[in-house]
């Protein structure tokens, strides 16, 4: 039995985390319509790859390490290792994340190996906070097996993407151009992005829709799945085609049982109604399903092209990702809030439920204006009508804005601080 | 069916209702928790609180019986429950129950957090609350820590977390 004295969970830490994250969503948002004509074109436009960057980058690998700081406490059971060190990633990332992306927009590729750098240093400090946050982990669960793939999958991609800076200017990589980069996105999907989103799932779905925490094969297929499809598909990528066809199929299996999992979860779910959170985790899922037939698709060259790869990447990043991300946080930052402004008080005098601190209105715009506009982006991308995409970038805007203003609401409650033990006490007592 | 589940106790017509119907809240997926407790806190000493519940509310029996009250059930069709907390007289140190348990699994957060702080307000000095919990609640434990109550964890099953916490004798 362990009853030592425990250490407060830093609130600060991933709000300051996941609003840096917002706020790059919401620039990513409005950009969008504004690069209509390149987003038209080829996707290897500096322009593109800038706000490819903002959205990779700053919105999602920043949420997922601020969602972390949260959740790494709450799933393996222990306190993060140093908060000092995280706070000082975060400013590396922000002014490297910046860099990076004023640099791709301006193609100053010198500028961009060095903000590349800044995040690689990021990385690695996150790398080492979390590793030495698990270290003697007696229980090697689903979770913990899958973030630790993530985390892999993160150091490779950031390695891959700054070699990839530096052959910009030294030009010393075997293989075309468009193999490489293609497996540095997809390491980046496949191997960080979808086990951490589909580890983190497995452990917090379960709080949030009160359903019994899932087991059986879908586990398994989804560990060797991704374990053996991600690298299988990044080196298909670079010239390997059969490896690429045998981790398109494996990746394809570990999707499938993570959507059987959501499926389980949300049949056997004690929770009757859904709320705006839960509903956008599920539309993300959907989209996950056809994004994943569409990547199917270009690995099997049924379709192929520039037009259909940006719609696969809006249907992934977009559609499954960032709505999955959006969900998320409408559940933890008023978590977190709550925490801050209200935990000292409970059992002492009335504190309001968490549904109480947002906006349910907000809420519900801001899961509408999104999913329909992501959904109408990929199509207008696939199209390549400059004028269509305009129309549904400002829709994905609208729903960023409204998001982001609902979430600034729910940052409203930190004012009302709560007071001191004594003080809520005294309340109490009158 | 319905029914009662146990005699009803003599007295109860006696105070004045206070009626709480749920039912709505938790087919619309509201959280009542908060409702049901504010409802309780303004409770005078002659009224009894009569809510109105879709399911038996188990867990509220111990967070209610922690802060001294004694309830009553009825099984009034097979999704409509009523259940009637009244104060009961204060018990003798030596019947007082000093070893309550707290299940709250299966509750949305923040609401274990909530409802292990609601109990711990009625905890007598030296009593210890037994909470059963799905996961180490790392964000308790802060709470616990400063409002000066011991606790040790320990899980005696796959799944099961047990939090044994306790207000020192002492204090």
């Amino acid at each position: 039995m362990t009853g030592m004295r425990a250490a407060r969970p830093s609130v600060t830490l991933p709000l300051a985390y996941l609003a840096s994250a917002t706020l790059a969503f919401v620039l990513a948002a409005v950009a969008t319509p504004w690069l209509a004509p390149e987003l038209a074109g080829h996707y290897y436009h500096p322009r593109v790859l800038a706000l490819t960057h903002s959205i990779t980058l700053g919105w999602i690998t920043l949420t997922i390490m601020g969602a972390s700081f949260q959740l790494i406490p709450i799933v393996l059971a222990r306190p993060l290792w140093s908060e000092r060190l995280a706070w000082w990633q975060l400013g590396l990332m922000i002014v490297g994340v910046v860099g990076m992306i004023g640099h791709f927009f301006i193609g100053a590729w010198s500028g961009l190996v060095w903000a590349a750098a800044l995040v690689a240093l990021a990385v690695g400090a996150h790398l080492v906070n979390v590793a030495l946050t698990v270290r003697g982990l007696q229980r090697w669960t689903f979770t913990a097996r899958m973030v630790t793939m993530a985390l892999a999958g993160l150091g490779l991609t950031t390695v891959v993407g700054f070699v990839l800076g530096l052959d910009k200017i030294f030009r010393f990589l075997p293989g075309a151009l468009f193999a490489n980069l293609h497996a540095h996105v997809h390491l980046a999907l496949l191997g960080w992005v979808l086990p951490m989103m589909i580890g983190v799932a497995a452990r917090v779905y379960p709080m949030f829709l009160l359903a019994p925490e899932p087991a059986g094969w879908p586990g398994r297929v989804q560990l060797w799945g991704v374990g053996l499809g991600a690298p299988a598909v990044a080196l298909g990528l670079c010239g390997v085609p059969g490896l690429l066809v045998a981790g398109t199929v494996s990746v394809a299996a570990a999707v499938t049982g993570h959507l059987a999992w959501i499926l389980t979860m949300v049949r056997s779910r004690k929770r009757p109604a859904l709320d705006t959170g839960l509903r956008l985790v599920l539309t993300g899922a959907l989209a996950l399903s056809l994004a994943a037939v569409l990547g199917v698709a270009l690995a099997f060259d049924l379709v192929a092209g520039p037009r259909v790869a940006l719609a696969y990447a809006t249907l992934a990043l977009g559609g499954w990702v960032s709505l999955t991300i959006a969900g998320m946080l409408l559940k933890i930052v008023p978590f977190l809030v709550w925490y801050r402004a209200y935990a000292p008080w409970a059992g002492r005098a009335p504190v309001p439920a968490l549904a109480e601190l947002s906006c349910a209105r907000g809420e519900r715009l801001a899961s509408r204006l999104l999913s329909a506009g992501i959904v109408a982006l990929a199509v207008a991308l696939w199209i390549g009508d400059p004028a269509w995409i305009r129309v549904a970038g400002s829709v994905v805007a609208a729903g960023a804005l409204a998001l982001a203003a609902t979430l600034a609401r729910v940052l409203t409650h930190l004012r009302r601080r709560a007071p001191r033990a004594a003080d809520a006490l005294a309340v109490r007592t009158a | 069916m319905s029914g009662a589940v146990t005699p009803k106790p003599p007295g109860l017509e006696a105070l004045r209702r206070v009626d709480v119907d749920v039912r709505d809240d938790i087919r619309a997926g509201r959280e009542p928790f908060q409702r049901i407790m504010a409802t309780v806190k303004a409770l005078a000493p002659d009224e009894a609180l009569v809510l109105r519940a879709p399911f038996e509310p188990v867990p509220l029996y111990a967070v209610l019986g922690a802060a001294g009250f004694r309830h009553w059930t009825e099984r009034l069709t097979v999704d409509d429950w009523r259940v009637w907390f009244h104060r009961s007289e204060a018990p003798e140190p030596a019947q007082r129950d000093a070893d309550a348990t707290l299940d709250v699994r299966g509750l949305p957060p923040p609401e274990p957090m909530v409802r292990v702080l609601e109990c711990l307000d009625g905890l007598a000095p030296g009593d210890t609350l037994t909470v059963l919990h799905e996961r180490r609640p790392m964000f308790l434990y802060p709470q616990l820590d400063e409002r000066g109550f011991t606790h040790a964890t320990d899980e005696p099953e796959p799944g099961l977390v047990r939090i044994v916490i306790g207000r020192p004798a002492t204090e």
